[in-house]
């Protein structure tokens, strides 16, 4: 210790502490960080709870025998009703002028302008959490952590500092913001205006008087199907007042719900499925790199024989077969596309992410750890696994964006998702023979959506890719970032 | 390891690929859990029991697992791919493949050729150009033009080329050439059948066939364009930056010589494998693509064969797909092998 100069005793010291003696020590900025934290997550508290309830609703529903989804299902009703900042019942849009004024929207606003308020607030709420969150790895830079510099520090500068990158980040931002607070955002609810619109009834204004009909016989008349007549178009009101930002589907139902819906579900499907395949190719990927041999021979087998199948045609030809099985209803057939999904795309990841395993397999800190008498299960956790997490966000990122088309492209053929569920692909479909009428809305805009979510999705690959380690410039793993060719 | 045993392992890789995928399509296909017989026969056949039993005969289910698994995969490793049940119900499959395929074909050549002379001559253009505007609009567009799905892409262009008159201001049915039954369709090749070089010597016949197929092809081969756009400039880029080009120049090659000789053959390598890999996406993206533009190929025949519950018959189209994939694969180690000299030495 003597030998030590005093800067470094310090931090010889201080490592010793644990972060809870360093937070005491300390504790201001932490204590601002977790109060704007609560006070973040309190004015959602409610729906947050309604969300995770209602998620375990599903969960006990969905699995044969196990306790009693009624009970959870009230308990996510109770939530429900706990009041939220940001719900349309705070910022309500869907009003009617009564011959003199809006009745029952936001201050008595135009239904679009409450509607456009309630967004801005949710996309304000949601960058404002993102960038507390960032502040908060700031600030435990500066005043806990004992190390001054980590080669982490340098990873986020170069990120901070890469536009396309942070684009990326935004627009993926934004598609995650738009299918978390999918209910919160759309116009209307899926249950009033998708799923059963003859069990609820609107008011408007017939232009001498208020009426009410019922929500289905609304969409009747405001279909969107190619002519002047029939025809409501982005942002604009149809004939019973309902403000329609994205316009309505040839159904008459607005499609920025259907939208707003579809994504979580394409959000749902895609994190699954790169999730679990990222999970088989990097157990495989270490597996291959720290044996090799036969084990890697028989992976590369493996895994050629999976690609040797087209991607999508193998999806299709799965999705049929698992169609009518109890693991085909879960979740409207997402659980099992998200499935296939992992089962036919794990092969392209695993093909990028053993290179930098082999790499990692060949450093000398795996042959010490060997000849210590570490297990390899210890040795490909701790000493590997590391090594290559990086390389996981960087073709996960690029996968999801894949994954995104493919599922679409799926709905799209009447495959994949069931057709009530709203899905993107299936909006595209619907709208095929109005794309060059005035109901060109209904396959542009979603069709525009995808391009610009995979867009980010790629983007935001790239930006990592480029942070932790501008170096490289591989354009491995591409293939995998198309969905197969959808 | 020289080429020669590096291409003779890639070769005999292939067998064991060859062999797993079609013996997991056959469990798929037959011990998933739809019964095939079932579902290849309607409603009301299927409550009759003898055609029932009569299917399950026919598709062998009532033999043991094993020796039906043996049977089938000995009858497609000898070309015999059986008959069809739903789809153009009792017709030979071979036949049908014979009568589909070329249409997929012809649209695949298409699509890798607009993708090769429009993506690369793009990025190569981006890269010798490095960070002006030009650059910049290329390389954005074409990542734009890899995120956009094809099926999109090809509900929108076809929209337009049928009311081209009204929007475009030509119309494109009888845009230089005529075309009779409008954009979607089938491509007429049945002149060249049996005799291929009709190819060239009938070439008013092969132009009509071209346009038909062109603005498939189009959307097809975007995705690669934009990839082989990127893939370009970057080897461009890298080709630049080597210590050879610093010699060329300081001996006082022309810059044409510069450009053409030494840095635009050497980006080409990388870029070998990138256009044979996009083949894969081709085969997929045919699926969707076929379906849109009503092209009868091996894609829509697939997609059909696979809503109306011909399992069957998806099973067979699979074996044919995975090995057209497996003789692309052989088609580009052979190409690279030939192109790059030091194929085979990094592997080793």
């Amino acid at each position: 210790m003597s030998s030590l100069t005093g800067s470094e005793s310090v931090l010889a010291e201080a490592d010793a502490d644990p972060l809870t003696d360093r937070l005491l020590a300390h504790p201001r900025p932490a204590v601002i960080w977790g109060g704007v934290a609560a006070l973040l997550l309190l004015v959602e508290a409610g729906a947050l709870a309604e969300v995770s309830l209602r998620l375990l609703a599903d969960l006990v529903g969905a699995l044969p025998g196990v306790g009693d989804a009624a009970s959870v299902a009230a308990l996510a009703d109770a939530a429900g009703g706990v009041p939220t900042l940001l719900s349309r019942e705070t910022i309500p849009n869907q009003g009617y002028w009564n011959g003199s004024a809006y009745v029952g929207t936001f201050l008595g606003l135009q239904p679009a302008w409450a509607w456009l308020i309630r967004v801005a607030l949710v996309y304000a709420y949601a960058f404002a959490c993102l960038l507390w969150v960032y502040v908060g790895f700031e600030w435990y830079r500066t005043h806990y952590r004992v190390a001054d510099w980590t080669p982490r520090d340098d990873t986020v500068d170069r990120l901070r500092g890469h536009r396309w990158g942070l684009f990326g980040l935004a627009v993926v931002f934004m598609f995650v913001t738009m299918a978390v607070f999918a209910p919160a955002l759309g116009p209307t609810t899926v249950d009033q205006n998708l799923a059963n619109p003859y069990s609820h009834q609107i008011s408007y204004w017939t232009g001498s008087e208020v009426a009410t009909s019922p929500v289905g016989d609304a969409n009747l008349g405001s279909r969107s199907q190619g002519n002047a007549q029939t025809n409501v178009g982005p942002w604009s009101y149809d004939d019973f007042g309902r403000f329609h930002p994205f316009g309505t589907l040839p159904s008459g139902k607005d499609l920025f719900t259907f939208i707003a819906a579809g994504s979580r579900i394409s959000l749902v499907i895609g994190l699954l499925s790169v999730g679990l395949s990222a999970g088989v190719a990097t157990v495989f990927a270490l597996l291959s790199a720290y044996y090799k041999g036969r084990v890697d021979d028989g992976l590369i087998l493996l895994s050629d024989s999976v690609m040797g199948m087209p991607q999508l045609l193998l999806l299709i030809m799965l999705s049929v077969v698992l169609a009518g099985t109890w693991i085909g209803n879960l979740y409207s057939g997402a659980f099992v596309l998200a499935l296939i999904f992992a089962g036919t795309g794990w092969p392209y990841m695993w093909r990028s992410l053993r290179g930098p395993a082999l790499q990692v397999s060949e450093q000398e800190w795996v042959d010490a750890a060997r000849s210590f008498g570490q297990t390899p299960g210890t040795i490909m956790r701790k000493h590997m696994l590391p090594y290559i997490t990086g390389y996981l966000l960087i073709y996960g990122s690029m996968t999801l964006g894949g994954a995104i088309i493919a599922i679409a492209g799926l709905s799209f053929l009447g495959l994949g998702v069931d057709p009530p569920t709203p899905e993107w692909g299936r909006a595209v479909n619907a709208g095929q023979e109005y794309v060059t009428t005035a109901s060109w809305h209904i396959s542009l805009i979603p069709g525009a959506l995808i391009t610009l979510v995979v867009t980010g999705f790629n983007a935001m690959g790239d930006g990592i890719r480029d942070a932790i380690d501008p170096e490289s410039d591989s354009a491995e793993g591409e293939a995998g970032g198309r969905g197969g060719g959808a | 390891m020289s080429k020669w045993r590096y291409l003779g392992k890639r070769l005999l890789m292939s067998i064991p690929v060859l062999w797993l995928g079609t013996s997991m399509t056959w469990f798929i296909i037959f011990q998933g859990p739809i019964d095939p017989a079932a579902n290849v026969l309607s409603n009301t056949q299927t409550q009759n029991t003898e055609r029932y039993e009569a299917a399950r005969e026919q598709l062998g289910l009532n033999r043991p697992p094993l020796e039906h698994y043996l049977d089938w995969m000995a009858n497609l490793f000898t070309l015999d791919l059986g008959q069809t049940w739903l789809l153009y119900p009792g017709s030979n499959v071979n036949a049908l493949v014979m009568d589909f395929l070329p249409r997929t074909v012809w649209l695949g050549f298409w699509s890798v050729l607009i993708a090769v002379f429009v993506g690369i001559p793009l990025g190569f253009y981006a890269g010798l150009r490095s960070n002006t505007l030009a650059d910049y609009l290329a390389s954005v567009s074409g990542i734009v033009w890899r995120a956009m799905p094809n099926f999109w892409l090809a509900v929108i262009l076809l929209s337009l080329l049928v009311s081209s008159e009204t929007l475009l201001g030509f119309d494109w049915d009888t845009f230089l050439i005529d075309l009779p039954s409008g954009v979607t369709g089938n491509p007429q090749l049945s002149y060249m059948a049996g005799r291929p070089w009709a190819l060239l010597t009938q070439p008013g016949e092969t132009l009509a066939a071209t346009k038909k197929i062109l603005p498939a092809a189009l959307v097809l081969g975007s995705a690669s364009m934009g990839n082989e756009m990127r893939i370009g400039r970057t080897a461009v880029l890298e080709t630049r930056s080597q210590k050879y080009i610093d010699l060329a120049k300081a001996k006082g090659v022309s810059d044409r010589a510069l450009v053409w000789k030494h840095i635009l053959r050497n980006a080409l390598v990388p870029l070998v494998p990138i256009i044979t890999s996009e083949a894969f996406l081709l085969i997929g993206g045919s699926v969707l693509v076929e379906s849109v533009f009503g092209i009868q190929g091996m894609g829509f025949l697939f997609f059909k064969a696979a809503i109306q519950g011909d399992l069957p018959l998806v099973g067979t189209l699979m074996f044919v797909f995975i090995v057209l994939m497996l003789v692309i694969n052989i088609a580009q180690d052979i190409l690279y092998t030939i192109i790059d000299p030091r194929v085979g030495y990094e592997e080793a």
